[in-house]
């Protein structure tokens, strides 16, 4: 038992797996990830078994990469707190570390020690003396600096674990004038309209919803809504993520009596019964040019030469293809057949995940504790007859660098 | 307008030359070990820095933003951030032969974006916050940091000779060691950043503060092996040629994440 702890909280075990753990994200980022085991199977021979069993089509959600994570957490944990003890001790401030036999002796005749001292002094050093000697320390909060840093890391990873565990999340489009409510939640968010702003060469600057959230007492809020500009609700964040064509779809007979009438967005058929006549909206075309294959495409957003593909089916038999303006009419047998009014939708992505809070405050924290570690390394410095020695684990050469330079420059202004 | 994307163009070459130069001459001091081979490389690369900087500059006044919003910009704000912390190093420690194993990287990463299409396009929806700003301004400075610290590991890698010239263009092997330590240290706090403000921009675009966007996975990659270098270096001193092939693995994941990623791995945030 004792000897199983000991492993689980060891570097060997952390160091095994921050590597497993990459290699398992390369693995994600070289696979097409989340599609049909069939896929896998086909593309993939042998190796698709082993991509389908090993849950190497969906790796950031499988069980053995979330066990890698838990087992790093406890790891990360463990090893945190068998090493505290230590780094509280070394705050007491009759701690010194004992200089390593490979130190550099950084006296010579020249140095004025007193002066030297005084100089350490005014940098913040806490100075002993020591028989003879002194004994210099500075910055021992730097021994916690990766107990801090472990510490944010495992709130990061604990709060992302069941922050998205507990996450409420979803997309839905809305057509201006729709409303999505949100019963459970006690409001509900009315589409009142959608645009996109344009730049001289027709290119998208932004797109706007503008929405009015509704509450049962009869609140109303409006708001606008765009890309990085997302709004709240009662903890709900919501995002201007997407936005489609609708066009209006018109069947009339030759005496002009509407028969049947709606709203289809691009790729999207209407069966219309009573001929068996199935309408495919193959897409809506706001800008449109031909290609030199003849395939219509649009070369903006923006309704500068609209036009429709339309395709007729009757059962399954291909009628036609065609090419409309708005309005203009498609005959079929004593029907007329016209897309017109084209709208757009907005289509909005919603999330609420208490996970972030904890992302957020574990950061701040990790990115404390590098400073802590890296920048507010504890350092001592011994000052003994005919010898001086500085002790740092984090940074020795550079702290010895310069040590020796501030020595070096106060005997050459001495020299002065 | 006309007359400032020209002066951009004339400067990105002029400092794209200078660079060619500096590396080039750096090469020369290592081989011929002549102490105003040495000063020349480095006023030229010092110069060459000021002329990219106002080739950048210029590109801000045109475009009305910081050039941090496809490959080309990416790539010259990358080769800015290299040089720039080349020399604050160089400043400080004063070892001038560094030069030759940094230089040659800036040399190649402006290679790159010179080949690139150096068009001001505007802001797609997605960019346009100030998390743009902070997130690659990170990047930047984080990236460049790594490319120093891989040339210092070369530099440990190749040179075992000693001789009185070594001593006072070199940093001595150890020096050599720790500071490519230090310097990877400084670009892991910056990475750590970068994924961060990452991480708070993606929730504020695009709902979610982790994605596993190719990109974003990469940078944990990235942050994953310099966090193994990080614990072996400080816990089992892992030092001198072990800890050097580490860094420049870990290099070789930094440009993985910012050309690779880009070309080979299309996610949301391949930008080009």
């Amino acid at each position: 038992m004792k000897k199983l702890w000991s492993l689980i909280t060891s570097l060997k075990l952390a160091i095994f797996l921050l590597v497993i753990i990459a290699v398992y994200s390369i693995i994600g980022t070289v696979l097409p990830q989340g599609l049909a085991s069939e896929f896998y199977l086909e593309n993939y021979s042998t190796f698709g078994r082993v991509i389908t069993v090993l849950q190497f089509d969906d790796i950031y959600h499988s069980w053995i990469y979330v066990s890698l994570l838990t087992l790093f957490v406890i790891n990360l944990a463990g090893c945190t707190f068998k090493i505290l003890p230590g780094q509280v001790r070394r705050f007491d401030k009759d701690y010194y570390p004992s200089v390593r036999k490979d130190s550099e002796n950084l006296y010579n005749d020249e140095v004025e020690i007193k002066s030297l001292v005084d100089k350490l002094k005014r940098k913040r050093y806490k100075v002993f003396r020591d028989g003879n000697g002194y004994m210099m320390s500075k910055n021992r909060i730097g021994y916690l600096g990766s107990s801090i840093t472990h510490l944010g890391i495992v709130i990061i990873l604990v709060g992302s674990f069941f922050g998205g565990l507990f996450a409420f999340s979803g997309f839905f489009n809305l057509l201006p004038g729709d409303v999505r409510a949100f019963n459970d939640h006690g409001f509900a968010v009315r589409l009142d309209d959608f645009y996109m702003e344009f730049r001289d060469n027709k290119s998208i600057e932004q797109y706007y919803s503008e929405v009015t959230v509704v509450k049962p007492s009869g609140d109303e809020r409006q708001e606008t809504m765009w890309v990085n500009k997302p709004m709240k609700v009662n903890g709900i964040d919501f995002y201007q993520t997407s936005y489609g064509w609708a066009s209006r779809l018109v069947i009339k007979n030759k005496d002009g009596e509407i028969l049947d009438m709606k709203y289809l967005r691009n790729n999207e058929s209407h069966f219309f019964q009573s001929e068996h006549l199935t309408i495919l909206l193959y897409g809506y075309y706001p800008d449109m040019v031909v290609t030199s294959a003849g395939e219509p495409l649009s070369m903006s957003e923006k309704e500068d030469n609209p036009h429709y593909a339309v395709v007729l089916y009757h059962f399954n038999d291909h009628v036609g293809s065609y090419i409309t303006e708005p309005g203009q009419t498609i005959e079929y047998g004593d029907y007329l057949i016209e897309f017109e009014e084209s709208r757009l939708y907005t289509g909005i992505t919603f999330r609420r995940d208490f996970g972030y809070v904890f992302v957020v405050i574990g950061s701040f924290i990790m990115l404390l504790g590098l400073l802590v570690s890296f920048y507010l390394y504890p350092k001592f410095i011994v000052i003994k007859e005919q010898e001086i020695y500085t002790i740092t684990r984090q940074n020795s050469w550079g702290f010895n660098y310069q040590i020796k330079r501030m020595i070096e420059d106060s005997i050459k202004r001495e020299d002065k | 307008m006309e007359n400032i994307i020209f002066l951009e163009e004339i400067s990105f070459t002029i400092a794209f030359i200078a660079y060619t130069l500096a590396a080039l001459s750096f090469i020369v001091l290592f081989a011929f070990k002549k102490e105003i081979i040495g000063k020349f490389a480095t006023i030229i690369t010092t110069v060459g820095f000021g002329i990219h900087t106002l080739a950048i500059v210029f590109r801000v006044i045109e475009s009305g933003r910081l050039p941090f919003s496809n490959q080309f910009e990416f790539a010259t704000s990358f080769t800015w951030g290299i040089v720039l912390c080349y020399l604050v190093l160089h400043y400080i420690y004063k070892y001038t032969g560094v030069g030759a194993f940094v230089m040659p990287l800036a040399f190649l990463v402006m290679g790159y974006a010179s080949v690139l299409p150096k068009d001001i396009r505007p802001l797609m929806p997605a960019l346009q916050s100030n998390w743009l700003y902070v997130h690659v301004g990170t990047a930047v400075i984080s990236y460049g940091a790594f490319a120093v610290a891989a040339g210092l590991s070369a530099m440990y890698l190749l040179g075992t000779k000693k001789d009185g010239f070594r001593s006072s263009y070199l940093p001595d092997l150890e020096a050599c060691d720790y500071m490519s330590y230090r310097v990877i240290a400084f670009g892991y706090v910056m990475l750590t950043l970068v994924i961060v403000t990452g991480a708070i921009w993606a929730k504020s675009a695009w709902s979610r503060y982790w994605a596993w966007d190719p990109k974003e996975t990469w940078s944990l990659i990235t942050w994953l092996i310099y966090s193994v270098y990080l614990h072996l270096r400080f816990h089992r001193g892992w030092k001198g040629k072990a800890a050097a092939w580490f860094c420049v693995i870990g290099f070789i994941c930094v440009i993985f994440t910012f050309i690779g990623v880009n070309t080979l791995l299309p996610g949301i945030h391949s930008y080009r």
